[in-house]
């Protein structure tokens, strides 16, 4: 009994020893700044000026309650910037996701009907663009839609046709009502992006148990029956994590944007994050660049809420 | 003989089956298209690449645009090399430290608090990082870590997905192990890492390949904290050639492939693990 409780001690020591650094670090990198980001919404708050009081909040960082909310819904420059960005980010994920789906989905069945090592050689080429850096990605594209001498323009060319005059930098060049520069980086980021829901479709597919589609064959079921009526519903879950993290990923979008377009033309491709940042760390504006990015945050949070509302799943297999 | 009715020769092959691999085909050389266009155009002369109408292969391959980057005295690729070799592989490392301590700690003691502390680690995958980069710089600021590698590896220590893999995994290290390690006096972390660890070499490869794909290509936060040219890392070193510093396609290109060597190589070479791992964690 006594040694029973000298070894408990033992344990707990050793397991207090490892923990409470890693909590103290939590504390200082994760906790601390999510309680910092979202004070900061409510001041004026530039790193350029000192300040007064805890973190320089105060004094010529002022406490200004929601103003920074409520220019939002202002007639400012930055406020109409702030509201283009968040149009932007939007027009891009809501595009991005279903098009990722309707080339992931089919593509991971068709996949996954190949003979093995077929199966194995196309997930791992499918899966390449979404290792390499996105910066090479977008400078890569950028170089594929360069107006002239640009591989997308030659290609165009090759074919009789007449390619318009820019694809990135052009304000009029707009197609069904979506600027042709957010169709660029829709299909950049889509090249970049689909492997990686491509190989999740296609687990999900190996763990469908081979006698319920069996028993829907016994059924009589054909071809687009037994996807709509057997697989589909089976991928529910799969839907769901796959539907978060790519609404996640696009809401976040950055990189392609700042290097293939900078946001432009005319902040046609200004994205939420890149206004955060800019603000932040170009403008040294930090308390406003704080209160988008809570709106970003509170963004994010909804549409995850509300896909599990509506994709949640109670049955198993 | 299956009863399909599209199968028309005895080979075993349907013309659904041609279709398939057709589009599986196409989908093949839209996927590496891009690859191959940044190889060829990075072999042509400055000229050449801007020439309309624009050749696909370069008339006279040429190495000049690695030698022109690799002898730029404004841009020291070997420096930027070492910088980003550096804070990957410290971030590996430190990653897989940790991940694996904690995680042996979650799975196998038991102590107050660990439920709310296991949750306060799962809380914070949930926190974007855009949510919290500003405090992250301005924390940076304080400590005088910005412009620093440090400032790099710092923020990012301890990886709470890390951790839950290696709980996961470790749980399915049978106890006796442990028990007869206590038999033979070994200390807690000697059991660590003497027994422990040596199991965990597949989830450490597969945290480690990922951690360090992830560091290697990160580019916003190198952005926010490095401000001196000698401390960059690699993707920054991409975007000289492209717009400050006046346009120059073809050095683009090859700076391009420069970097995305190694990532392709480690690639290659892993490719097996890191698509089960995507598909079996979600890891991105």
């Amino acid at each position: 009994m006594g040694q029973r409780g000298q070894l408990q001690r033992t344990q707990q020591r050793f397991a207090y020893s490892i923990m409470t650094p890693i909590m103290l670090y939590l504390m200082l990198f994760s906790l601390i700044p999510m309680i910092w980001a979202v004070v900061l919404g409510f001041f004026d708050y530039s790193p350029v000026r000192l300040g007064s009081g805890l973190f320089g909040l105060g004094g010529d960082n002022p406490f200004v309650a929601l103003d920074n909310y409520i220019a939002m819904f202002g007639d400012t420059q930055a406020a109409h910037l702030f509201r283009t960005s968040l149009r932007n980010t939007f027009l891009f994920s809501f595009l991005v996701l279903p098009l990722n789906l309707a080339i992931t989905l089919p593509l991971a069945i068709i996949i996954e009907r190949s003979h093995a090592r077929a199966k194995g050689f196309f997930r791992a080429v499918y899966f390449l663009p979404t290792v390499t850096s996105a910066v090479a990605v977008a400078l890569i594209w950028g170089a594929i839609y360069s107006p002239q001498a640009g591989l997308l323009s030659s290609i165009i060319r090759s074919v009789g046709m007449t390619p318009p005059k820019a694809w990135l930098t052009d304000p009029q060049a707009i197609f069904m009502g979506i600027p042709i520069a957010m169709i660029a980086l829709i299909v950049a980021h889509l090249w970049q992006d689909f492997g990686y829901n491509l190989v999740i479709f296609i687990a999900a597919l190996q763990g469908i148990p081979a006698n319920l589609r069996e028993a829907a064959m016994v059924d009589g079921a054909n071809e687009s029956q037994m996807f709509w009526l057997v697989t589909l519903p089976l991928l529910r879950p799969t839907m769901l994590f796959v539907c978060v993290m790519t609404l996640l990923s696009s809401l976040q979008m950055f990189i392609l944007a700042q290097v293939m377009t900078a946001g432009g033309p005319r902040e046609q491709t200004t994205t939420i994050l890149m206004s955060i940042y800019q603000n932040a760390f170009r403008f040294q504006n930090m308390g406003w660049a704080a209160a988008m990015s809570f709106v970003l945050f509170l963004i994010i949070f909804t549409f995850t809420m509300i896909q599990f509302r509506v994709l949640k799943t109670d049955w198993e297999y | 003989m299956s009863p399909s009715t599209t199968r028309i020769v005895p080979f075993g092959i349907s013309l659904g089956m041609i279709a398939r691999y057709a589009v599986l085909l196409i989908g093949l050389s839209v996927t590496l298209l891009p690859f191959v266009y940044v190889l060829v155009s990075s072999l042509k002369t400055p000229a050449e690449i801007i020439r309309v109408p624009p050749s696909f292969f370069p008339k006279d391959a040429t190495l000049q645009n690695y030698l022109t980057i690799f002898a730029d005295p404004r841009v020291p690729v070997a420096t930027f090399f070492a910088n980003s070799t550096l804070v990957a592989v410290g971030r590996v490392l430190i990653t897989l430290f940790t991940s694996s301590l904690a995680g042996y700690i979650f799975a196998r003691y038991e102590f107050s608090g660990k439920n709310l502390m296991f949750g306060v680690l799962m809380a914070q995958i949930m926190i974007p990082f855009q949510m919290i980069m500003i405090p992250l710089y301005l924390i940076l600021v304080q400590l005088q870590l910005i412009d620093t590698l440090w400032g790099l590896i710092l923020p990012a220590m301890i990886d709470a997905f890390g951790i839950f893999l290696m709980r996961q995994f470790i749980e399915g290290i049978p106890r006796e192990l442990i028990d007869a390690g206590r038999m033979d006096g070994a200390s807690e972390f000697q059991i660590y890492a003497r027994l422990i660890l040596p199991q965990l070499r597949a989830p450490l490869a597969s945290l480690g390949i990922f951690t360090f794909m992830a560091t290697w290509n990160d580019y916003l936060w190198p952005l926010i904290v490095i401000t001196t040219h000698e401390k960059r890392t690699l993707p920054l070193l991409l975007t000289w050639y492209s717009n400050a510093h006046g346009s120059r396609p073809a050095l683009t290109m090859a700076a391009s492939v420069i970097v995305l060597l190694p990532i392709v190589l480690i690639y290659i070479l892993f490719q097996r693990q890191i698509v089960a791992n995507a598909a079996t964690t979600g890891f991105k």
